[in-house]
This record gives structure tokens, sequence and C-alpha cells, in this order.
């Protein structure tokens, strides 16, 4: 990297770029330092909390470069590697945020197990390494090495409780596509390497290959697997088969991981790897996304439909919520690029907080569920008159669920407004249909969930004069719920909140 | 603000009241009916002596409330209000009580949720009669739907989630298209002005090309239709008022049909009037074809409520075949039969919801002879009936009389195939009463309770003074000139 022609000083990494990329190195050598406290004691508790510190400690941090001008304008290039810019700083405070919760989550999940787990917190730190990677990559190089730090790590977790019923076959099947999947990807770099010679994101103006040329085949072959490796990623619909059962099979927490941390992390590279290369003004390109974003916002609505086990919903609630999401690919122009941004980010934020919601509650009933023992899966017959019982969860799963489904007073709304307003603007008249007809069947799934809470049977009454009906939730989880609510709300009602934060 | 603080009232004491529900204070158990109650009537007095105070010419919109609220996207927390939106908010306040008054003893369990919900959809429809804003507007078209859907799903009948969820399909797909035409319709501004602009009164002086119109139109029209309803749109009604609480019916009836009106005067008509003026005739079909339809399938039913449901689907259609003729005397009958609509379907919902009560049935067939039993229930039952199918002296028939004799003026042959209408409504006004109340006595029925003998005889007054004295309502809409 040192031969690059950008890099003219002698130095690789000057005090400014330290600074810059200072969140990224500071989780790096807190990987390195929970290896030593491994070796040093083997304590569960220890190493959670540690893992915790490193988190927040890293979030910190990021907040503290972000409301600092360093990040301003197109960015800090770090070597041809890596460039951080605002937005890809903002994905990863979502990403923190989420692996905070993740791992404070986990802590009840392997409360209730023998063993010491401190290859889970430490594989959880290197997913994040890996989302972190990602979102500054600003090469093919470093894009892969996110994605396969990010990758390898996620199959470790996924079958972790190997005593599970679906563990060894949910590990192997996220293993095998997910490598399978990476080799697309790699070919693909390779061909587009083969004919513009450049790796870097960052094409210089007379290399262009878009505008410049006609497309040749080599180059659209090239687009289109590495495309098709991050939609796999994204769960997005041609790819998107493992996602219900790995979403089933994986612990509880993991699947939230998944779903935020790994999909937050490549829908920003995504982005970030699209307008700095101009895929948008290349036809076919957009032509493909349009094609790829109504499948998935089909395929993903109707298949929830029929869906009684709230994972499996969550899944492919989550693949019709990232063919709404590609919407912001189709930009028109480099100017545009900011609101799509904007747009994209208030988006993942409210698909985020949701889906945190969603899980810390399933976690909850799902610890309810393992004391009474039986199946573990919960179902949304499990959910049933949860609002008499548990007013706190039930009314967080109401507004998260709102928020997905995006009905105003939930972020879910605010993000919807925004995609629309994307699309509006670029007269992409299918999306925006493929969009109202999304959520109109989307409805028709997220409205039995709510319904479900209120739903209030005989068999239940009896289970409330038990005692066993009622949730335990600890004091500490429902301060979080209440945060995730009160944070929801206010983020949903006023918006620019979030926004001035996202634009400055 | 005294609007704002009506809507915030409406909603911090529907709170209350969910909260304060059989908790004792002070040693005074409090029940939620009360608080909802009293709530209503204090902020009623207060927003008529408001208006009626307020220096203001309400002849034309007048902006009571400006506060900015998302700045990147200048949309502003604005309401302004005129006689339209005064008429439909004092409609709908005025059926808040009777909506709290007919679920006072139906409504046993979870009541304090009950009466948040119930508040909180009052709160919200009055939002959406003064927005002028259409970000402000959408929200709270959207945000009314939340409670009326959840009172729907809960405190409904038998089928009562399906019917649900079709209501809150029907208008959340309809809507998000309207979303999608506010949103074109704020970067057309963008492009004309040069800023963006989601001001309902900014928006009155965009010039906009026949076709983009006539889509843009399209988006709001349909979003409105689905709630007035008009035909191919109608089939969420029948379901959602039969499984709905009665109050939910009385409230889905009264007031949140106007809506649907409400958007198409204000929206529709003046946002694009040449547009409208062009798809005139398609509009006007429809209403036409609702009217008949709606009379019709009313005549084929056997549930009480359903029978209703589609009678409102008919009347509705005199809004629309009126409102699409633009003209001064049609606008008037239009107003007219909002008001009228909105008291006798209400009248009607809560005869069924009293029926319903004694016999635990919405069947026709369980029905019959309760003239016997309950005379005066009788009584106000064929009242009820006769303003449904237009008796004259009774304000529907005003409202009908003056949409069609404006509406002739511009589609002569419409409004004579609209008129069968009417006898459609006699036939099935007929048929409500006479299997009602006439026939051999199947059973005994208590009368009228004090409660309901308020509900229903206030209900009869109103319709009776505005059948009589028009002119207390049409005085505000003098003209106007579409």
């Amino acid at each position: 990297m040192s031969t690059s022609p950008e890099i003219t000083n002698s130095v690789i990494l000057s005090t400014e770029m330290f600074i810059a990329l200072s969140p990224i190195l500071l989780l790096s050598f807190g990987i390195v330092l929970s290896l030593l406290l491994i070796a040093w004691r083997r304590s569960q508790k220890m190493i959670a909390l540690f893992t915790q510190f490193i988190l927040v400690i890293t979030l910190l941090l990021t907040i503290h470069l972000l409301s600092g001008d360093i990040l301003v304008g197109s960015g800090t290039q770090i070597t041809t590697l890596l460039n951080v810019d605002r937005f890809s700083y903002l994905s990863f405070v979502l990403i923190c945020i989420s692996a905070f919760v993740v791992v404070s989550l986990s802590r009840s999940v392997l409360k209730s197990e023998v063993e010491v787990h401190d290859e889970y917190y430490l594989l959880i730190l290197l997913v994040v390494l890996g989302a972190g990677i990602l979102v500054v990559s600003d090469h093919f190089a470093s894009l892969f090495l996110g994605f396969e730090v990010l990758s390898i790590s996620l199959v470790g977790l996924v079958g972790y409780f190997r005593e599970h019923e679906h563990a060894v076959e949910t590990g192997f099947k996220y293993l095998i596509l997910s490598a399978t999947a990476s080799s697309f990807m790699l070919l693909g770099i390779a061909f587009i390497y083969s004919q513009t010679g450049n790796l870097s994101f960052a094409v210089s103006s007379n290399v262009m290959p878009w505008s410049a040329q006609p497309l040749q085949i080599f180059n659209s072959v090239g687009i289109l697997l590495l495309f098709s490796g991050i939609a796999f990623k994204l769960s997005l619909a041609p790819f998107h088969f493992w996602s219900p059962d790995i979403y089933q099979g994986s612990p509880t927490p993991i699947t939230l991981l998944m779903a935020t941390v790994s999909k937050v992390a490549m829908f920003t590279v995504l982005i970030k790897c699209c307008f700095s290369q101009n895929y948008f003004n290349n036809e076919s390109f957009i032509e493909i996304i349009t094609v790829v974003a109504l499948l998935s916002m089909l395929v993903g609505n109707i298949l929830a439909l029929k869906q009684q086990n709230i994972k499996r919903l969550m899944a492919y609630s989550s693949i019709a919520h990232f063919g709404y999401l590609l919407i912001v690919l189709t930009v028109s122009s480099l100017q545009n690029t900011e609101f799509a941004w904007q747009g994209a980010l208030f988006y993942l934020s409210a698909y985020l907080l949701a889906n945190i919601a969603i899980f810390t509650v399933l976690l909850i009933s799902e610890k309810h569920r393992d004391n009474m023992s039986g199946d573990r899966d919960i179902h949304i017959v499990d959910w049933h008159g949860m609002f008499w019982k548990n007013r706190l969860s039930a009314v967080l799963v109401i507004f998260s669920v709102l928020a997905l489904a995006g009905i105003p007073l939930t972020m879910g709304f605010v993000g919807k407004f925004y995609l629309l307003n994307q699309a509006v603007i670029f007269k992409s008249w299918w999306l925006i249909s493929g969009l109202v007809i999304g959520s109109g069947i989307g409805l028709a799934y997220y409205l039995p969930l709510i319904f479900a809470l209120f739903k209030d049977e005989k068999t239940l009454e009896n289970q409330v004069v038990d005692g066993s009906g009622v949730y335990l939730v600890t004091t500490g989880k429902q301060l979080f719920m209440f945060t995730l609510l009160i944070s929801s709300l206010l983020f949903g009602i006023f918006p620019d909140l979030v926004s001035q934060f996202i634009y400055r | 603000m005294m609007l704002t603080f009506v809507i915030l009232g409406l909603l911090l004491s529907g709170s209350l009241a969910w909260y304060s529900d059989d908790k004792p204070f002070f040693g005074v158990r409090f029940q939620a009916k009360w608080v909802a109650l009293v709530a209503v009537i204090i902020f009623s007095l207060i927003f008529v002596f408001s208006v009626y105070l307020s220096p203001l010419n309400f002849q034309t919109l007048q902006t009571i409330a400006h506060v900015s609220w998302i700045n990147s996207l200048n949309i502003n927390y604005t309401l302004a209000l005129d006689h339209l939106s005064i008429t439909l908010i004092m409609l709908t306040l005025f059926l808040a009580l009777i909506c709290i008054l007919v679920s006072w003893d139906e409504i046993q369990e979870k009541s304090g949720f009950y009466y948040f919900n119930l508040l909180a959809t009052f709160a919200g429809i009055i939002g959406v009669f003064s927005a002028v804003d259409m970000f402000l507007f959408f929200f709270f078209w959207e945000v009314m739907l939340l409670p009326m859907t959840a009172l729907i799903a809960i405190w409904g009948h038998e089928k009562r989630y399906f019917a649900a969820i079709k209501f809150f399909i029907f208008t959340q797909v309809s809507s998000l298209l309207m979303l999608v035409a506010i949103i074109a319709m704020a970067y057309i501004h963008q492009q004309q002005v040069g800023d963006l602009s989601f001001s309902y009164q900014d928006w009155l002086s965009l010039e906009l090309n026949n076709e983009l119109a006539l889509y843009l139109m399209l988006g709001f029209f349909i979003a409105f239709a689905v709630k007035l309803p008009s035909v191919p749109f109608h089939s969420w009604l029948p379901d959602a008022h039969t499984q709905a609480p009665t109050a939910g019916s009385v409230l889905l009836a009264g007031v949140l049909l106007k809506t649907g009106a409400y958007g198409l005067i204000r929206f529709v008509i003046q946002l694009f009037p040449q547009a409208s003026e062009n798809f005139a005739p398609i509009a006007v079909t429809l209403g036409v074809v609702s009217i008949l339809y709606g009379a019709k399938m009313a005549f084929a039913q056997t549930d009480f409520k359903r029978l209703v449901a589609y009678s409102s689907i008919s009347h509705m259609g005199f809004v629309m075949l009126a409102l699409f003729s633009f003209n001064e005397i049609a606008y008037q009958g239009v107003i007219v039969t909002i008001v009228a609509h909105g008291l006798s379907s209400a009248a009607l919902f809560s005869l069924a919801g009293m029926i319903y009560q004694r016999i635990h049935s919405r069947n026709l067939t369980d029905m019959g002879g309760f003239w016997q039993s309950a005379p005066r229930m009788g009584g106000f039952g064929l009242a009820f009936a006769a303003a449904a199918f237009g008796l004259p002296g009774l304000a529907n028939f005003v409202g009908e009389f003056l949409s069609l004799v404006g509406a002739y003026q511009v589609f002569p042959v419409m409004v004579i195939l609209a008129a069968f209408g009417l006898i459609g409504s006699a036939i099935y006004g007929m048929v409500l009463f006479q299997k009602t109340f006439q026939g051999s006595s199947l059973k005994t029925v208590p009368d009228l309770s004090c409660r309901e003998l308020i509900v229903s005889s206030s209900l009869l007054m109103l319709l009776v003074i505005l059948g009589l004295y028009p002119n207390l309502l049409l005085q505000y809409f003098r003209g106007v000139i579409l």
C-alpha cells in the first residue's frame, strides 16, 4: 500500500489519521486485552463486564469524534484502504449500541449454562471489529477483510450452543453459504480489477468506466457477483433462503447480532461502494437494484404472512426492510448522496431500535419458557395476552412492530417518509409501488402480531392465577426497555433530534 | 393554541382515564367513564366558547397555531380553522358525548384502556379536521386509525380481528398513496418556488400541468374515497361497522367517514380544481353507483348494523355526487348531508347497541314486536329510520334535496338515477323498522333507560332542528364557490 500514488509523504499513519481511526484501533486493542484477560483468569463475569466496557469506550470515543470537526467533509483517507467519514462512524455508533445490547442480553442466556464462555464474548468483539472495518473500508481488499472477519466469527457464534437442536445444522448452513457468498464476491472483485486495474472505491475520474465507455461484460459480471455477495449477507430476495433457518437456529442474542450489526455494516459498505464508484450512473445496475428491491419487498412480506414463529417472522420482515432500503441506492447524482445517507441512516436506526426491542422481549419470554421447560421456540401464541400481564413489554413490542410497519409516532414512519422522498425525487415509480404494496401486505402480519398481545384467553387467565403467566423482568431490563420505548417515541415525534446529528 | 390545548387535553384526559380507572382517590373510586365524560364536556365547552368569542373571520382559513417542527424538511405544526372544520369538529365533540354515553354500560372489561382509545381517536380526528400542514395532516390521519383499530379489535364482536385488519389495511395502503402525492407536491413546490413546503396554503398557488395534476389528485382521491367510502373501495366498511362495539360504529359512521368527505372538499377539489373537474364524470358515476348499490345491499341484509352500514355507503354517495357537481347549492347539500348523516347513522347505531344489549343479537330475524314492550324505543326507531330515508322535516331530507337540486343542473341523468336511491332508502328504512319493532312479539325487552333517552332525544332534537331550520348551518356556507 505504500506504493500507492495518493500517499506521497513517508508517514503512512499521521496523527490525524490515527485519531480518526482510534475507535477501531481501540476495539482491536481491547480484543487483545481480553485475550490476555482470558489467559490470566477465566471468569464469566469479568469477561462480560470487560467486553461491555470496551464497547462503551469505543462508542463514546466514536461519538466524541463525531461531535468534533475532524470528520467533516469527505472524511479522512487512511492509506488507500480506509476512509473514515461521518456516515461510516454514524453507522458504527449503531453497531456499537446494538453489540452492547447483545452482550448485555447474552449474560442472562449464558448464565444458565455451565461452561465459561470467554470465546463467545471474544467472537462478538471480533464481529464488531469486522463490522467496523467494513464501515470504514474504501477498498475492495478491506471490504473483503471485514467481510471475512465478520462472517467467520459469526459462524462460531451461530452454532455456539452445540447441544441445542438446530445448532449444528445452523452453523454448517451458515458456514457453507457464507463461504460461497464470499467466494462469489471475491470472483466479482477479481473481474472488476481485470477491467479497471484498481481496487480502490474512490475511482479517479479518468479511469471511471461507467460514463466513459460502454460497460464491458467482465465488469458487469463482476459488479453483479460483488452485489450478490453483499446481497447474501443482507438476505435480499433471491439470496434470502438461509435467513429464516439461521434466525431460528441461532441463540437469540446472536440472531439480534446478525439482524443488526452484520446487516447495518454490510449495507453501509454497499452504499459507500455504490456512491463512490458512481454505480448509479449505470442504468443496468439500477435496474438490477430495482428488481432485487421489488423481489425482496414482495417475497419477504408474502412469506412472512403465515409465519407463527416470531424469529422466522422477523427474518422475513427484515428481508422486506432491506428491500425498502435499497431505494436509497437509486440516487441520480452525487449531490443527492447526502440526503440518501440521511435517509438510510435514519431507516437503519429505526430498524435497529425496533429489532433490539423485539428481540429483548423475545429473550425474556424465552427465558420464561426455559424455566417452564418445553419447546424453545417462541410462537405468536406464546405472546397472547401479554398486554394485560406485562404492560411494559407489550407496549414496547407494539411500538416496535408499528415502527416496522411504518406507522406515524414511530421512527419507522419517518424512515419510510425519507425513503419515499428519495423515491419521489428520482421518480422511481416501480419502487414506490413496491413500497406501498409491500407495506400493505406487511400490515397483514404485523397487525395480527399486535392483536395477539391483546388476545385474552381463558387458559391464559388461569396461568395468571398460578403466577406462572407473569414474566419476571428484572429492574435493569425494565429500565432498559423503558429507555428504548421513550427514545423510539421521542425520535419518532421529533426526528430532527436524529437528523441534526446526521447532518450537522 | 386553544385547539392544541383541546387535542392534547383529550389525549391526556384519556391517559388519566386509563390510569385512574378503578383506583380509589381520597376515598372515591374513580371510573374511567366519568373522567372521559367530564373531559369531553369541558373541552367541548372550551372549544365552543373560544370559537364563539374569537375575533377571527372563519369564512376563510384562519391559522391559529404555527410552530416549526421538522426543520430539515420545512415541516411545521400548523393548525387552521374555517367554518367547515369548525362544523365538523363540533359534530365530532357532540358525537364524542354520544359515544361515551352509549358505552356507559356496554363496556365492562378493560374500560380504562377503552376510554383512552376513544378519547385518543377524538383527538386524532380533531387534528385531521384542523391540520393544514400536510405532513401533520397525514400524521393525524394515521394516528386516529390506531386507537380506532384497537377499539374494533379488542372490544368488537366475534370476527373483530379480521374486521380490524381489513379496516387498517384498506386505509393504510390508500393513505400511503396519498403520502406519495403529498411528497410529490412538496417537491413540485420546491421546483416552482424554491423551497420545500408541506403547507396547504402554499400549495394552493402551485401551477400544475393537467396530467401530473390528475395523478396527484388520484393519490388524494383514492385515500379519501376509501374513507368515504365510495363503491370500489367500500368493502371494509360493512365488516368494520358490524364488528365494532356500539361506540366504535357510532364513531366510524358519524365522524370517521366524514374525514373522507372533508378531505375531498378541502384537498382534492381545492388543490386540483381543474383535474377534479375533468375527473368529475367518473367521480359522479362512482357516487351514483354507491347510492344505488348501497341501497340495494342494505335491503338484502339481515344484520341490523350491516344494514345501517350499507345505508351509509348509499348516503355518502350523495356527498360524492354533489361535491363533484361544483355547484353552490349542491355544496350546501353536502354540508347538511354530512352533519345529518353523522347524526342519523349515529342514532341508528346507538339503537342497534341498545337492542344488542337487550337481546345479544344483531340479527333482524331475532327481533320483532319490540314496539309492544318498548314503545319509546320504537318511537325513536321510527324517527331515526325516517331520518335515514329522508323524511321531510328531518335534516337528511334537506341535505339530499339540496344535493340533488344542485347536481341536477350539471348532471341531470345521473341525478335522476340517484333519485331511485331515495326509493331504495325508503324500502330498507321500512324493512329495518318493521322487522325490529313490528310483527309478532318474540321477546319482551325493557324500554329505554334514562341515559338512553338522553342519547336518543338529543340526537333526534338536532335532526329536527336542522331539518326545520337548516339555515342554522347554511348561513356559514353561503357564497362558497368551488
